[in-house]
């Protein structure tokens, strides 16, 4: 037992100090920017998990020549957005249109990008205009601006729908011919055609619905980085930099950002291609597991032995944090404290820290639970058996109670492991590195969904496995 | 009965669980070197009144004074009452956590400080007296309710107590394993202890009991020596407990 513990602090002091010495020199004026990086050609993880993209390159260049520097932060959409709006990063760039709604919460650099939703054919199609489309089907994809736009002009044209989840099934689905048509972004269909889709988009020059996208701060602060963003996107764009960009993207062969054909159709070239971020998103999720496991299981351990005290306010305590931290989702208590929490304290919380502490206080309520069942489950007898003989309520708990106890939650505690490894992919949402957002990146690349997600889960399950052998080991230790 | 040797003095007690009067005006005291049997059928208020004498219970009222401390007072450090009360469960209650020896040291070594050698010693003595030595590094799962419950008077004798409570100490034993633990049991009256013994076990109460009390839908309905109480019973519910336990 003791040894483990030493394990353990050890193992902590030392991803304390490699916490430490990445941290960025606090003289240099440095800012943090976000982006969703599962938004070709915007953002995206080119072949060598770089992140690319106009958007990117667009901040590269300016950034470069206006003398700052910034860390990017990618997550999803929403947590790219909302960790501005709470003063958790500066900027945001993430091909996110200007809208007069979300220019009451941002200010906006100069529009830089004018995009719209675009209808596309199967090249060679016979038809030519919406007219065409009369009794025809029409592939959308769920909870797009394109599925809408289809949508409020399907009673006019004439159409029927059919919905898609996933780009790719859908793009095959009107090259197949089982549908005829499709609406979505235009730049997205323009990149996808490039990368080698055979489509052809109907409106390239006049876009329905047209908006520009732009670069954002928080309302009323950044001032000189939007101005820095300006001044650099009025040069790029004189220059001609700009336009280079833009046409690198959407004209380049496919290969030149997602990487050779072979490797991305087969499972060992997609493993081998993607070696390092495959390992980087495995340690990520295990820093998260150890500290989550570790953590919550002592906190676990208080609330539970907090569940069993003589004290009925102490008991209330623990009943009340194991009530409102099991009761709220995961995903939800990850939002609350990255991106909710910082505004009201006025400290950012790293998106690793605020994972971690997501995952002390869910995991930790649950563990809560089943420790002071735990000690409940020890019969009567024993309790009164050690007071008869003098012992003080806490005494006979250390000494009789507790150990009795723990051994009967064993088999729930390698449960808590396992569902904590597999919960540190939701905690993907806030933008942290791991296994599962490494696979959302890659697949939005390559759109290799079930092969990657295959390798992903195959990753987990065997985690999962030695997690388990580990426990079951340690479980024979404490036994003997 | 002399103050001195008074060990046990109950005035006055009454307990109640909700609607259920359980134990009414009960007043009793214990000498010492005093071997108690308590008797009664079933749900009487035995038990109750038995774990009032170490707190597992407390009263509603009424007062109780155990080797010298009024245990009825909320200023009585009454884990320190405790160490001087030994007290055996109808289910053994050995703590399942330790071997044999461990349960018999844990209590003096935790809390008398004794050092390990000295408390090892004692409990090797002690499992010599109810003839256990051979078990010492068991796993109490290891051994039988007899064995267990001779362990359990064996732990309890450890703290070196003035008073030993036993709640029906041989009803969750088959009868074979009975003898063992009633015979240590006498050997232990013998040598002068002062006991409180709430059992169904009518002829070891004749022999070794100084005194007898019938329980009763909470109260004491009738005390005396075993000769008054088993052969010349005038309370008429005794007569008919009597009966009932002698004919079954
Ligand atoms: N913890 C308790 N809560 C409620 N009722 C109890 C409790 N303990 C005992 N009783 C009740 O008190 C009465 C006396 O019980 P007890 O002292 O165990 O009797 P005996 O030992 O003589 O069989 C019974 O009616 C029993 O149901
Ligand atoms: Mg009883």
């Amino acid at each position: 037992m003791k040894k483990i513990w030493m394990f353990c602090v050890a193992f902590l002091a030392t991803v304390t100090m490699m916490m430490g010495i990445t941290k960025v020199d606090a003289a240099q004026p440095n800012y943090i920017i976000t982006t969703d990086a599962t938004y070709p050609p915007f953002d995206f993880q080119d072949k060598n998990n770089q992140y690319t993209g106009i958007d990117q390159e667009i901040l590269k260049t300016i950034a470069k020549r206006e003398g700052f520097t910034y860390t990017l932060k990618p997550m999803s959409f929403n947590a790219a957005t909302q960790s501005v709006t709470s003063g958790q990063a500066d900027a945001v760039i993430a091909g996110m249109s200007i809208t007069d709604e979300r220019k009451q919460v941002f200010d906006f650099g100069t529009p830089y990008y004018k995009s719209g939703i675009a209808w596309a054919v199967k090249k060679g199609s016979t038809i030519k205009s919406l007219k065409d489309l009369k009794g025809k089907t029409v592939a959308i994809k769920t909870g797009t601006a394109g599925a809408d736009y289809a949508l409020s002009i399907q009673k006019k044209y004439g159409f029927k729908v059919t919905y898609f989840s996933d780009s790719d099934t859908l793009y095959n689905d009107v090259i197949n011919g089982n549908s005829q048509a499709t609406f979505g972004d235009l730049p997205v269909l323009q990149y996808t055609i490039k990368n080698g889709t055979k489509l052809k988009v109907m409106n390239p020059t006049n876009p329905y619905e047209a908006g520009w996208y732009g670069f954002a701060v928080k309302k009323g602060d950044n001032a000189q980085l939007l101005a820095a963003f300006n001044k650099g996107f009025a040069a790029i764009k004189k220059d001609g930099t700009y336009q280079k960009i833009v046409n690198k993207y959407l004209g380049a062969p496919a290969s030149e950002f997602t990487g050779s054909k072979s490797d991305n159709s087969s499972v060992f070239g997609i493993l081998k291609s993607n070696e390092n971020a495959f390992m980087k998103g495995l340690w990520q999720t295990i820093l998260l597991t150890l500290f989550g496991i570790i953590f919550a299981s002592l906190w676990g351990v208080l609330l539970g032995i907090m569940g069993v005290s003589q004290n009925s306010v102490i008991r209330g305590v623990s009943t009340t944090i194991i009530y409102i931290f099991r009761g709220m989702p995961l995903m939800v208590l990850a939002f609350f404290i990255y991106i909710g929490l910082p505004g009201v304290i006025g400290t950012k919380i790293p998106a690793f820290t605020a994972g971690v502490i997501t995952l002390i206080l869910n995991e930790g309520a649950y563990t809560g639970a089943f420790v002071r069942g735990g000690f409940e489950a020890v019969d009567k007898g024993q309790m009164e058996a050690a007071r008869s003989l003098g012992f003080t309520y806490g005494k006979s708990m250390y000494k009789v109670i507790m150990p009795q106890g723990l051994k009967i939650m064993v088999p729930s505690f390698i449960n808590q492991f396992i569902i904590t490894l597999k919960d540190t992919s939701i905690l993907s949402a806030i933008g942290i590195l791991e296994l599962t957002q490494t696979g959302t990146l890659i697949v939005s690349r390559n759109s290799q969904g079930f092969r990657v997600w295959a390798i992903i889960a195959v990753i987990y399950l065997v985690v999962i496995t030695l997690l388990t052998w580990f426990s079951n080991w340690v479980e024979k230790r404490t036994r003997s | 009965m002399s103050e001195a040797q008074v060990k046990v003095h109950v005035d006055k007690v009454n307990k109640s669980y909700g609607e259920n009067h359980v134990l009414r005006d009960i007043s009793l005291d214990i000498a010492e070197n005093e071997v108690v049997v308590m008797i009664g059928p079933s749900g009487s208020g035995k038990s109750t009144f038995l774990r009032m004498l170490n707190q597992l219970e407390t009263p509603d009222n009424g007062t109780i004074i155990v080797d010298g401390y009024d245990i009825s007072d909320k200023n009585t450090d009454i884990n320190k009452v405790r160490e001087n009360i030994g007290m055996v469960f109808q289910n053994f209650n050995l703590f399942n956590n330790y071997t044999v020896l461990e349960n018999i040291m844990l209590a003096p070594v935790e809390l008398k400080k004794l050092d390990k050698v000295a408390a090892e010693k004692k409990a090797r003595e002690l499992l010599e007296t109810v003839g256990l030595s051979d078990k010492a590094d068991m796993p109490v799962s290891s051994l039988s309710g007899g064995q267990k419950q001779r362990i359990a008077i064996a732990r309890a004798l450890a703290m070196t107590p003035d008073i030993m409570l036993f709640d029906e100490p041989t009803s969750a034993l088959d009868p074979e394993m009975v003898g063992d633990v009633l015979d240590v049991m006498k050997n232990l009256a013998e040598s002068g202890m002062t006991m409180i013994i709430v059992t169904h076990e009518m002829g070891f109460a004749k022999q070794v009991a100084d005194r007898v009390v019938f329980f009763e839908s909470g109260k004491i309905q009738e005390s005396g020596t075993p000769d008054q109480v088993f052969d010349a019973p005038k309370n008429e519910r005794l007569q008919e407990f009597l009966s009932k336990v002698t004919h079954a």
